[in-house]
This record gives C-alpha cells, structure tokens and sequence, in this order.
C-alpha cells in the first residue's frame, strides 16, 4: 500500500533554520577549547604560540590561494581556522614555527584546495598534514625527545611510545584516571581525555558531529584492544589504555567526524567508525608506528566512497 | 557569499593570533634548563631515554654528580662537562682528546686510552645497575628503536 505520509516536500519558498558553516566551524573549535587550554596550562607559552601560529597562518594560506586561484575570500566560514586549530592540537608544545607554517600550508592547500575547496575534499585534511609531517620528519612527533625539556608533575613518557617498545606492564603504569585529565604527555591538545569527551559530547548533542562515527570509532578501538589483549595480556596494552591515550579521543570527536570525508548514511558510518578503531589498534600493535589514528583516518577516508554505496532501497518500483 | 562581520572577525583573528604566536615564539620559547631533565640519546641501536632528574634529585635515586661526571674530582660547577666532552675519539693528527689538552699537557697525560661513548655509557649505567641491583641492563630495556 503506498504511504501518503513519506517524503512530504512542501512547496517553496523555503525558510532557512540560520545554521551557517561559519557558526558550525566557530562551535566546534568551541567545543575544542577545553582540552587546548589543558594543553596550555601543562605546556605554557610555547604552547600558546604553537596554537596561535597554526591558526593564523591556517587563515593566511587560504587567503593565499583565494588570490591566486582568483576565488572568492572563503576565509569568513572559519573553516581555515578550525583546521588551524586541530591541527596544533596534535603538534607537541615545542613544534618549531616553521613545522607549524609546513603544516597548515599541507593542510591548507594540499588537503583541501587542491580537491576544490570545502567539502571537496576526499581526505581529512589535518589527518592528510600530520602524516605527512610524520613521514617527513619523524623526530617532530616523537613527543619523548621533543618535551625532554619539559620538568613535568607526571611521569614524562609518551604512554602509546612506552606500551608499544615495553608491552603491557609499561602501560599499566599509566594510571587511567591521570590519562582522563591530562597527566600524559602528547600533543597540545590531545593529552585532556575528560576535555575531549566533554567537547564531543557538546558536538553530538549539537548535532555538529555525527555520534554513530564518534561512538563506533570508539567501540572499535575497546573491543580490538580488549581481544588483542585477552590474547596475550603481557605483550598488548588493555582497551581502557588504548581508548584514553594518544590520539584515539581526539581522532574518534574531531578527526573522524569530518563532513566531507565521512559516509552519510547510518550503517556505512558504523562500518566506517569501526574500521577506523580496528585499524588504529593494528597500526598500534602489530605495524611499525606508534600511534595508528591518524593512518588508520587516512584509510577509512579512502574506502568512504565504497561505503557510501550501502544505502537504503528507493522507494517504489519501477514497472 | 559570508556577511561582512564575519570575514571581519577572519582577518581580526588571524592577524592577533599571528602578533600573539610570533610574541611566543620570539618572547617565551622553552629555555634549556641548566641541569637536564630528561636526555634523549639518539643511536644506532635505537634511541634511549635517560631520566636525568629522577638519577640526581634527592627525592629520586639520589645519584651524586661526580658519580657519573666522575674526572676531575673537585665538586664545582664547572667540572660537570657532558660525557661526549672527554668521550669522544682524538682527531685522526693528536693522541689524546683536544678536551685533555684544554687542561693538561700532552706529557702530563699517562693513560691515553679513554674509552668511546657508548662503551662509557653501557659501563656506567649497566655497572651502577647491577650494583644496586636495580634498573635495565638488556638492551631492549633501554634502547628503543
């Protein structure tokens, strides 16, 4: 029987709710401002400069191109700013300004203009920036050489680092508590797990992230972590570890979620969440870098087309 | 496209947070402290990280500094040089380490044969380790690839 009540469509003309990308983009940096200001009062100064150069000069270089490639000035949607901010985010407090202003240049021009701007493009632009940094010059994030300078009130040990080169008995060193506030060294922002839930939580409720990503990013971190270590629990780290350092938090709220290189529909973005923490904890325990969330990003932003095609049946036949 | 206000409040963002980021940079970097806190060895055989203050403080493993900077004895200030200062094989025309001769004459200097870095290092920390009975001393313990 059909149902009258599916896919009304009123007629035009059409009244606008007021949501802008602008508000978007500010609220979520909003939402990211808990764990950066964790990051600035365990780092200081140095911190505070990485943060601001990295947005500015995010800013800067979309101007840049804007000029060049003769576009209109998008640089009033914060977009820019907000890449500039994730990205500090994941940078240690010491990052030279140099790296900073590679960074948002990558990120910028190479993540996002070059596959046409704003919702274009395929790949998450600060995931895209970090690895390639990362790859680059290794030393940047290696976050123990680069805070040796830091006189820390907490064991000054890049936990993901300790677990992967000492195994499981390194990471239960590391209280989960102290993770959850902040007691790990890491990136600016990425080190506050309490600071990071309480943004996403925002985010979610706002409807500016989707949770089904956010969640099962999560979910299949815990339950990988979880298998590998009942599998041999002295050598792999346990799923409470794996879920509260490094980048996990902050790749499931902000990193994962991202528009446009994420699916659209309910069961694609669970695959795709889930996949996304699989992979993480792989890349963790059995690849060769320390910390798998940003390539773990990169491969789920690659097979997204793929999972978009598991949508729902369209309604009706054709006869 | 985006109302004036918010391109406005773009540029006033970028240009304070760019004052704001090079004042950091150029005003407030990290300083080196004078005593380390931590020090990374970066090696061949993998990067190891040594934990200088928990090894010196009081509160720590208490580790006196002549311990480890061990030559010349007198306890001032200037005598703790890095390890890599006296450590380190002569130039290919001297016999002794430039280090020696800043303080020594060559006639004055008996045991030539210092030995390098690494073997200084491993002799050191292992040696002290077993000692105490505490402490890494396979390699994988320490270095880290």
């Amino acid at each position: 029987m059909f149902e009258q009540k599916k896919l009304v469509v009123s007629h035009p003309p059409f009244w606008h709710n007021g949501n802008r990308l602008t508000q978007r983009s500010y609220h979520i940096m909003l939402a990211a401002l808990p764990a950066v200001l964790v990051g600035f009062k365990t780092y200081g100064m140095p911190a505070v400069g990485v943060v601001c150069l990295s947005i500015a000069s995010a800013i800067l270089w979309e101007l840049g191109f804007n000029k060049v490639a003769k576009q209109p000035v998008t640089i009033g949607d914060g977009s820019a700013a907000l890449t500039g901010l994730l990205l500090a985010m994941l940078f240690p407090a010491t990052m030279p300004w140099w790296a900073v202003i590679t960074g948002t240049f990558l990120a910028i021009v190479i993540g996002k203009h070059i596959f046409g701007g704003i919702g274009s493009n395929a790949f998450n632009p600060v995931a895209l920036a970090v690895a390639i940094l990362m790859v680059s010059w290794k030393h940047l994030f290696d976050f123990d050489g680069m805070l040796v300078n830091y006189d820390l009130q907490f064991t000054a040990l890049y936990p993901i680092a300790a677990a992967k080169h000492f195994g499981a008995q390194a990471a239960a060193s590391f209280n989960l508590w102290d993770l959850a506030i902040g007691w790990q060294t890491g990136g600016i922002g990425t080190a506050c797990g309490l600071g990071l839930l309480l943004g996403g939580l925002y985010l979610m409720l706002r409807g500016f992230i989707r949770w089904e990503i956010c969640l099962s990013f999560m979910a299949g971190i815990y339950i990988s972590a979880l298998l590998f270590h009942l599998v041999d629990p002295m050598r792999f780290a346990g799923p409470g570890f794996h879920l509260l350092a490094g980048y996990t938090l902050f790749g499931a709220i902000f990193l994962a979620t991202e528009d446009s290189s994420s699916p659209v529909n309910f069961i694609p973005m669970l695959i795709y969440g889930a996949a996304g923490g699989l992979m993480t904890v792989l890349i963790r325990n059995i690849g060769n870098y320390v910390d798998g969330v940003i390539l773990a990003i990169l491969v789920i932003n690659l097979v997204q087309p793929l999972l978009d095609k598991i949508r729902p049946q369209a309604i009706g036949k054709v006869v | 496209m985006f109302s004036k206000k918010e391109l406005k409040l773009a540029y006033a963002l970028a240009i304070c947070l760019l004052v704001v980021g090079v004042v950091s940079y150029a005003a407030f970097p990290l300083k080196t402290p004078e005593e380390p806190n931590r020090i990374m060895y970066t090696v061949t055989a993998g990067r190891v990280l040594f934990d200088h203050k928990t090894h010196s403080s009081e509160t720590g493993f208490g580790v006196a500094c002549l311990d480890c900077h061990h030559h010349p004895a007198e306890s001032d200030e200037e005598t703790k040089r890095a390890c890599a200062d006296c450590h380190t094989p002569p130039a290919a025309d001297q016999k002794v380490n430039q280090t020696c001769l800043d303080c020594h004459e060559l006639d004055e200097i008996e045991d030539t044969e210092v030995p390098n870095t690494g073997d200084a290092y491993h002799g050191q920390c292992i040696g002290c380790h077993k000692d105490f009975g505490a402490g890494p001393v396979e390699c994988s313990q320490c270095h880290v690839m």
